[in-house]
């Protein structure tokens, strides 16, 4: 799994100030994507265990962030090794959350048995492909209209998707 | 000689008239130095400084200007004798009425008319000066008005509604939290709330509608408004403080971002900074203007250097800044309190030119010399402080009628019992006489090859600089028997003139002046990347050496309004790490085509027009104060500081 970016502190990327990765690769090839060198698995830098570590441990020195976000490409298309990175940030740092970017639709993550596992650890999933001809930079953490914010314990709780408000 | 005096006159009206040094004209963000009236004060302006250097200045002092040592804030007044800035006693004003110099005034009867007394007797006490003009507690000071309004709505409905109360309510019992009202006469209670309600947030629309649209100083310029609020808890202070947020939440008639007032929320442990605090509301709900606005700023009633001063039974303790940043309130003469006194004038000095002369850049040497620059700093802060000393001596022998306003009412404590042929004198000894200082960061590259956010033991170096010119500034204040105190300059027209005379004599070091413009006092370098967090905490120290006030900032990037969560973070943590005085910067761009506002890259996100063909409004801040357009209205040095800052994103 490559790193296409790494932000440590952010606003744009969920409620909170956040630390952002950026995992290279992504098939969903979205007509108006904001990141299209990131499509590649080969872009950036190998996002070793050691590197993972790194940004671990940043976050839990800097008592201003929230947590992490994972964006993309699509992070869902590295599920099973950024299931491991997420688990070992839990671990380290149980008080902050996760939120994730994906273009699938949240519901049809949970028919895959890796991608089911990745979204369940985290809290918040901005979930949906870009849309160019529902593009509103007015909304807050999401490019077009038809993305939501899936608030994931809610979701599972409710037993349908619940949109965090 | 003569013809050399005569081709410098010349020359001024030659530069200001022809608008041929933009710079100079936009050495102040906020006048419109390419106006008619910005001109013509701007012609008085280059020729008093003129004056004064020919005929007033101490040689001394003058060499230091020449070679880049010293900077005289606002020379342009130096010969006049003009003072710089006040805290205004608006509570006392309004109370016994006042005399604008053209007629008297009474005292308001509503929330309404005293909201616009305020307007004027900003107005009036800014000609008397030359710097910003504050108010230190306006919740406490308006909050009668809200009553004698409240009062009179709720006599009205009495009438309306036919209800009666008992005739031995006296007049201090008629207020909006009298629960007893409600029970007797609940319609009229609930009518005259409103109306109350509805009037104050009316006032305070108009208020700050009338700040950014009066001009004074020969037309030129806005006075430098200030507004610090946050504390007081009375249903009606609260309502003032409720209706400025919400005035300046919504914004001026297109609902663009007013540049005046300053707003400065007044943070205190117990009243207004967590869950359960009676004032916690109007706290987050500052923290939601700043997200929109940029400000308020905060001030921290509870560091470690202000709290002392407080005492719960005066609001006239709470600390509060000019919106610049500037801290007056301790007196060795015991006036240790916020209003009626403010700063009288400071000098400023370059560090970095002090760096380079002692420190490793030039390649003279492999290790700073640090007993000659102490040597040198100290001798250099000597001549800034008889700088401020000579120049107090011809404020203090200024006759009370050349300001007015501000004797004559009192607005300075004390000048109204002078006659008006009275020189001003001793009265003005409550006030601060400050040494500032520029380009911390660069010094140390200079010295070390390192500056103070990159290395511990640099720090540690940096800040036993400015510890020494603090104990220097404590002394002197023995020696004068005056308030001599160190001050974290806030540099605009500064900002890239040192810079160009280090240039000129040292040629261009890298990292040291290569640059258009010196990081300002203590600050980490804008253009330096760290976490928040460590910046803060970096910066807070200096927080407590600089008594004559500081501002720390954090930069982001995004669009703030939609994410108060972390911006309210952001500021108790730095409160929580002894700063005094906080704000945090991010971008407002306006749409001028639709009137959206947040961030615009090169096209509205919103209505979809570029950069080519419509106008952005690009609104940013400098030396605390907000600014029209920074592009339009920024000095060249102020502009390429903007473009380097780096976002915390």
């Amino acid at each position: 799994m490559n790193l296409c970016g790494y932000i440590p502190e952010s606003l744009n990327e969920g409620y909170g100030l956040r630390s952002v990765v950026f995992i290279s690769g992504c098939r969903h090839a979205c007509p108006g994507c904001f990141n299209p060198e990131s499509w590649s698995f080969r872009a950036g830098e190998p996002f070793t265990p050691q590197r993972q570590q790194e940004v671990i441990r940043d976050i839990m020195e800097n008592p201003l962030l929230d947590g992490l976000t994972l964006c993309g490409g699509d992070p869902f298309f590295s599920a099973a090794e950024c299931s491991q990175f997420v688990r070992d940030f839990r671990e380290a740092c149980p008080d902050r959350t996760v939120w994730a970017y994906t273009g699938f639709v949240y519901e049809d993550l949970l028919t895959d048995q890796e991608r089911q596992e990745l979204a369940l650890l985290c809290d918040v999933i901005v979930d949906g492909r870009f849309v160019e001809q529902q593009k509103d930079l007015t909304l807050p953490f999401r490019g077009s209209r038809n993305q939501r914010l899936v608030d994931v314990k809610a979701s599972i709780q409710a037993g349908y998707t619940v949109s965090l408000t | 000689m003569k013809v050399l005096e005569e081709h410098q006159l010349y020359d001024i009206g030659e530069r200001v008239i022809g608008a041929q040094d933009l710079d100079m004209l936009r050495e102040n963000a906020n006048l419109n130095g390419e106006s008619f009236s910005g001109k013509m004060s701007k012609l008085g302006s280059e020729y008093a400084k003129w004056y004064a250097r020919l005929r007033v200045l101490p040689p001394e002092l003058t060499n230091a200007i020449d070679h880049g040592y010293v900077y005289v804030h606002d020379l342009d007044q130096y010969a006049l004798g003009t003072t710089n800035c006040i805290f205004i006693p608006f509570g006392r004003l309004l109370r016994d009425g006042f005399n604008t110099g053209n007629g008297s005034v009474r005292t308001p009867q509503t929330i309404m008319s005293a909201m616009a007394l305020v307007a004027i007797i900003f107005q009036s006490q800014q000609n008397s000066q030359f710097g910003g003009v504050s108010a230190n507690k306006i919740d406490w000071d308006l909050a009668p008005y809200v009553a004698r309004s409240f009062r009179k709505h709720l006599r009205k409905g009495l009438r309306l509604f036919e209800e009666e109360i008992e005739s031995s309510l006296s007049d201090d019992e008629l207020h909006m939290a009298n629960p007893h009202l409600q029970e007797v006469c609940p319609r009229s209670y609930a009518f005259a709330r409103e109306e109350t309600e509805t009037e104050t947030r009316q006032a305070a629309e108009s208020l700050i509608h009338n700040l950014n649209t009066m001009s004074s100083r020969a037309g030129g310029q806005i006075p430098f408004t200030s507004l610090n609020y946050g504390m007081c808890t009375s249903a009606e202070g609260r309502l003032v403080t409720q209706s400025l947020l919400e005035a300046t939440i919504r914004g001026l008639g297109s609902g663009e971002t007013p540049i005046f007032p300053q707003h400065i929320f007044q943070c205190k442990e117990g009243i207004n900074q967590a869950e359960g605090d009676i004032n916690y509301d109007l706290f987050l709900r500052a923290v939601e203007c700043s997200s929109r606005r940029m400000y308020p700023n905060f001030v921290n009633v509870d560091a470690t250097f202000n709290l002392p001063f407080y005492r719960a039974d005066d609001p006239d303790t709470i600390i509060a800044t000019m919106g610049c940043r500037t801290r007056t309130i301790s007196d060795r003469f015991g006036r240790n309190r916020q209003s009626g006194k403010g700063n009288l004038s400071f000098n400023t000095i370059n560090l970095v030119r002090l760096g380079i002369e002692y420190g490793i850049c030039t390649g003279k040497r492999l290790t700073p010399d640090r007993d000659r620059f102490d040597a040198r700093l100290e001798e250099v802060m000597r001549i800034a402080v008889d700088g401020l000393i000579h120049r107090y001596q011809i404020q203090t022998s200024q006759p009370a009628k050349a300001s007015d306003f501000m004797m004559r009412e009192g607005v300075w404590e004390g000048g109204e019992q002078l006659a008006p042929d009275d020189k001003v004198g001793g009265v003005l000894k409550h006030g601060t006489l400050s040494i500032g200082f520029i380009g911390l960061a660069e010094c140390m590259k200079a010295l070390y090859g390192k500056h103070h956010g990159e290395d511990d033991f640099v720090y540690r170096e940096a800040q036993r600089i400015i510890t020494s010119m603090r104990v220097y500034c404590d002394r002197m204040s023995e020696h004068h028997n005056l308030n001599i105190t160190l001050f974290a300059t806030p540099a605009e027209g500064l900002s890239g003139k040192f810079t160009l005379l280090d240039q000129r004599d040292f040629g261009i070091i890298p990292e040291v002046n290569d640059r258009e413009y010196y990081t300002n006092s203590f600050h980490i370098p804008v253009y330096y990347t760290l976490p928040a967090a460590r910046k803060i905490s970096l910066e807070a120290p200096f927080h407590n050496l600089c008594n004559a006030g500081a501002i720390s900032y954090i930069e982001l990037d995004g669009n703030a309004r939609n994410n108060p969560d972390a911006f309210l973070k952001i500021v108790q943590y730095a409160l929580h790490q002894n700063i005094g005085y906080f704000s945090i910067n991010h971008p407002v761009d306006r749409c001028t085509e639709c009137g959206y506002e947040g961030i615009i890259g090169t096209s509205c996100p919103q209505c979809g027009t570029d950069e080519e063909h419509t106008h952005f409004q690009r609104l940013r801040r400098v030396t605390g104060y907000l600014t029209g357009d920074y592009t339009v209205r920024f000095n060249a040095a102020k502009q390429a500081e903007v473009r380097d800052r780096v976002k915390h994103k």
